[in-house]
């Protein structure tokens, strides 16, 4: 056909010009279908990241904090207040002397709970007990230091002979009834008392009998009740004293992870649930048992059926999990009552999972916990979405935010690029166009033949495009940048360590869709049609005599 | 239409421009009939108005003012439509420039004017060929524009004018980008061409080789007739 032969030729013996529009188009194109891919890529890494309490069934999550007016459920002698903060968390203080000999090497994991106190375990079933809740489980969220060492010499010992003590006290004078009493007494023991001492013959006072000794233990039977006490002598033992000397230098190395007690009675709701099982199995029997999460696992080079030796106690790993970030996660979990003896916090939890019986109810249930337990912290789900923070999240907003706006805007300059190259070929062709209305041609047979000169490149840039796009697509699965998101619990009262920082780290990827691959292609063709009916028409509405004055 | 009947018959036609504040008066009150079968040519300096004047005979442009019969029809009151159609099956033009389409070659550039009539696959291309064979031209039809002489490009303008087999050539200065020999073929071929198919051609120029050529010359001096003197 005729017109399609004038269309190729065209497009081939201008080949510069053609080469510019498509891949203007393609350009515009390729970016459309990135950004879009892109777009698509952080909404899936914003849901697996960011969706936190979704995977687990919680509607609630009830910690207690440290409360500044000492007020607060738990029970503690400082009602949540900062005497219970430091008292949970006495055991950060390291008892050198506890560990082992001077010399010898140790390894001890230390629990605390940070500044999310603990409370007892019955307040799980208190909070069960409220309408509107379907589900509660407990669990136990703790800062652990793994130390490992040799224990240094921290105190010295000192021998401390036994000693006498004598007390003396003046005493009140005796009154007349009581020298009556003392006489008559000492007199049943034979003891007179003679006249009162002339001058220079001594004192008068006690005088032994005739003949007969002075009896101290008469004497002391005849004073009365008060004045026996004051006459006493006592004797210490001799004992070995120890002193703990000024800091003792120490090659103490300390790691910090997170550990957390799981009800495994209730797999379905808590810390971690077995649909969060990567690899392996969870709990089966509440023994020594142990799930890691994935990235502590590939930090620590240790998979299912490896051994964790947490103070002498031998745990399995039975999986690996993968918790959704921003809940209360941890790096090692253990059966609930495991860790509650291993961290001597015996019937203690410090978090309540709750899952209400639908979603309309949440609100509600949320007010009658906190009601139900003052000074309870209750995040909802959304509540600890927004806890977390990281490049992901700055991303995905910046993808929320602009995304649209820059595919549109993209697309509307490959437009605009499409438009003005046609527009500027058009108008050096308005001659030749004069010429074909000239001899004959009618201005739609003009403008189609530009619009499908337009068409053509068009496609052509929309293939391109698409091309380009998804090797760019798969440039950025390949190559592409990593993303962090990261979700911390606990406050920094007690420094970094009480700050639980739980991080997930993601490889971002573009996902093409059909859809996408098409709103390229449509973007492209319907650039090809706009760019060559503004082109056509300008050029077509041209009187002929017009169009043959333009000098090319 | 029989040859001697009016095929053009103008009446007080004219035509402006507006050229920065100047008003240019290109044609400017003409009166003037052509018969069918005639070869006129217009002559006079360059700005005399002959382009403009047959250009609006070829309804390539409209008049400010008066009005212009083709074959008894009112051109002027035309829709665009309707002069495409006429300009499709009546009008054959020939430019100075030669107003070639530079990426399509000799026999496509004919094919051109052929393909808005109907004409497909091998009918279309025989009928281009035999009309660049006519103008002696047939071995080039492979060529681009641009690989052949100004001679060579006129004749493919000159059998793309005759593709629609008119009844009337209009011929813009032809053979103002050839040398004089050339020219002279051009001009002998156009008469030629218009003696064997009974074809009207008005011819615009200033050279006097080919006025002198033209059994019927119309003298233009500024927009207007001079003179039109039978030869």
């Amino acid at each position: 056909m005729f017109y399609l032969r004038y269309l190729r030729s065209e497009l081939l013996r201008r080949r510069a010009r053609t080469a510019l529009t498509v891949a203007g188009l393609a350009l515009g194109v390729a970016l459309v279908i990135t950004i879009s891919g892109l777009s698509r890529g952080l909404d899936r890494a914003q849901k697996t990241a960011l969706d936190p309490l979704s995977g687990i069934g919680t509607d609630l999550t009830v910690t207690r904090g440290v409360q500044t007016d000492s007020t607060g459920f738990g029970g503690g002698p400082g009602g949540g207040g900062f005497r219970d903060l430091i008292q949970s968390n006495q055991s950060v203080l390291t008892d050198l002397s506890k560990l082992g000999n001077p010399g010898e090497h140790f390894v001890h994991d230390f629990f605390l709970p940070g500044t999310q106190l603990t409370f007892p375990a019955s307040q799980g079933a208190s909070v069960k007990s409220l309408p509107g809740v379907a589900a509660v489980s407990e669990g136990l969220l703790l800062i652990a230091e793994h130390q490992e060492g040799t224990v240094p010499k921290i105190v010295a010992q000192f021998k401390q002979a036994a000693k006498t003590f004598r007390i003396r006290r003046r005493i009140t004078p005796l009154t007349a009834a009581e020298q009556q009493s003392i006489q008559a007494c000492l007199a049943k023991h034979g003891v007179t008392f003679g006249a009162p001492p002339q001058q220079g013959q001594g004192g008068g006072g006690f005088s032994r009998g005739r003949g007969r000794r002075f009896d101290r233990g008469a004497f002391q039977q005849c004073l009365p009740a008060r004045l026996r006490t004051f006459i006493t002598t006592f004797r210490t033992p001799q004992q070995t004293l120890k002193q703990v000397l000024d800091p003792p230098q120490t090659d103490i190395k300390t790691t910090p992870y997170t550990i957390g007690g799981v009800d495994e009675t209730q797999p379905d709701i808590g810390l971690v649930t077995r649909k969060q099982v990567t690899s392996g199995t969870y709990f089966t029997t509440g023994g020594h048992e142990a799930l890691l999460a994935t990235s502590y696992a590939a930090k620590q080079k240790l998979g299912v059926g490896s051994k964790l030796d947490l103070n002498g106690k031998t745990f399995t790993v039975m999986g690996l999990v993968s918790p959704p970030l921003g809940g209360q996660t941890a790096d090692v979990y253990l059966p609930l009552q495991q860790l509650q003896s291993l961290a001597h916090q015996k019937n203690a939890a410090n978090v309540i999972l709750v899952r209400a019986d639908n979603g309309s109810s949440v609100g509600k249930v949320q007010s009658e916990i906190k009601q139900r337990l003052g000074g309870a912290q209750v995040a909802t789900a959304k509540d600890v979405a927004d806890r977390v923070t990281g490049s992901l999240v700055d991303a995905a907003s910046l993808s929320h935010n602009l995304g649209l706006v820059l595919e549109i805007v993209v697309a509307a300059a490959a437009f605009l690029i499409a438009v003005l190259l046609t527009l500027s070929s058009v108008g050096k062709r308005v001659r030749e166009l004069g010429t074909l209305k000239a001899i004959g041609w009618t201005q739609r047979l003009v403008v189609r033949q530009v619009v499908g000169e337009s068409l053509a490149q068009g496609v052509l840039g929309g293939v391109l495009g698409i091309g380009l796009g998804v090797v760019a697509a798969v440039a950025i699965g390949a190559f592409g940048p990593t993303l962090t998101a990261s979700s911390s619990t606990g406050s920094s009262l007690l420094g970094a360590a009480a700050v639980r920082t739980a991080r997930e780290t993601l490889s971002l990827h573009a996902p093409l869709t059909v859809a996408i691959i098409l709103l390229g292609l449509v973007l492209a063709i319907a650039g090809g049609l706009i760019a060559g009916a503004a082109g056509g028409l300008r050029a077509a509405r041209l009187r002929p005599a017009e169009a043959l004055r333009r000098v090319e | 239409m029989s040859e001697g009947e009016t095929l053009f018959d103008l009446r007080g036609v004219s035509r402006s421009y507006r050229r920065g504040d100047t008003v240019v008066h290109a044609v400017d009150a003409v009166d003037l009939t052509i018969g069918a079968g005639e070869f006129v040519a217009l002559e006079g300096p360059s700005g005399s108005g002959k382009t403009t004047l047959l250009q609006l005979l070829g309804t390539l442009d409209r008049p400010d003012a008066g009005e212009i019969f083709f074959e008894g029809r009112p051109l002027h009151t035309l829709g665009d439509g309707a002069l495409a159609e006429l300009r499709l099956n009546a009008f054959g033009f020939v430019f100075q420039q030669f107003n070639l389409i530079q990426t399509l070659t000799a026999l496509e550039n004919v094919e051109a004017a052929l393909a808005p009539h109907g004409l497909r696959g091998e009918s279309l291309r025989i009928r281009a060929h035999n009309l660049l064979d006519e103008v002696g031209l047939a071995p080039r039809e492979t060529h681009l524009p641009v690989h052949l002489s100004g001679g060579e490009q006129q004749r493919v303008a000159i059998a793309r004018a005759l593709a629609n087999e008119p009844r009337v050539i209009l011929a813009d200065e032809p053979t103002g980008n050839l040398d004089s020999k050339t020219g002279l073929d051009v001009v002998e071929l156009l008469a030629g061409l218009g003696e064997r198919h009974g074809t009207t051609i008005v011819v615009a120029t200033h050279d006097a080789t080919l006025a002198a050529r033209a059994p019927r010359r119309v003298a233009m001096r500024d927009g207007s007739i001079a003179d039109a003197v039978p030869v």
